[in-house]
């Protein structure tokens, strides 16, 4: 693994922590175990998240990469893509089902805008991550 | 699969970025091809024999390929 795939998996995982790190304290204060003043504090994982996103999706080129058209694409990038979707797929449907349970099973309630937000971004960045945790750093910067 | 990419590439003196358009694939996938980390379609293999106007068993084998200059000698002594 070389220095520009370790930063890369570095960033990427700090960005996924940072998504569960907001989402957790988010429930904190409402189900009222932290009071409403630490809300203030999400404005460290989102700062965190935008940083993380930069550094691992935008300078990589991997978001353009995931977000092109086909006809943009050549068939090895096409190829990359599909894969990555593929894993994507099973991924999503694995978390959106383990999320369904949780809140079935601890009562709380209806998933409400925040996580489905973060859920959005989670689908949208989850191809780029496949890509971005397999693929050798120089060929993508 | 292996191939003769890159020594052709260089021969020609071409960059990546130059091949890559002749070829209608993005640069990165040049790299990709020249460290035999990816094999091409047939399509894309045949473009690229055209490309350098040779034929495509001297591009690309099954098997690993010798250096030019050993097939050449190997030519000249009539092996």
């Amino acid at each position: 693994m070389n220095t520009i795939q370790k930063k890369r998996r570095t960033a990427m995982i700090l960005n996924y922590l940072s998504v569960i790190v907001m989402l957790v304290l988010f429930y904190l204060v409402k189900l009222q175990v932290l009071k409403m003043i630490y809300l203030v504090l999400e404005i460290i994982p989102i700062v965190v998240i935008i940083l993380t996103f930069r550094n691992a999706f935008i300078k990589s080129s991997i978001w353009k990469l995931t977000h092109s058209s086909s006809k943009e694409l050549d068939e090895r990038e096409m190829h990359l893509v599909l894969h990555a979707t593929n894993i994507s797929y099973s991924l999503f449907a694995i978390a959106i089902l383990v999320i369904i349970y949780v809140f079935i099973l601890s009562g709380l309630g209806q998933i409400d805008a925040v996580l489905a937000i973060s859920l959005l971004y989670f689908a949208h960045i989850l191809p780029a991550s496949v890509i971005a945790w397999n693929e050798k750093g120089e060929t993508l910067e | 699969m292996y191939n003769r990419i890159a020594v052709l590439r260089k021969e020609r003196g071409l960059s990546r970025k130059e091949l890559a358009d002749k070829i209608g694939v993005n640069f990165q996938t040049v790299g990709y091809l020249e460290r035999e980390e990816y094999n091409p379609s047939l399509d894309l293999a045949f473009r690229i024999s055209e490309c350098f106007d040779l034929p495509i068993e001297f591009i690309f084998s099954t098997k690993p390929m010798k250096p030019l200059s050993e097939e050449l000698l190997n030519l000249k002594r009539g092996v």
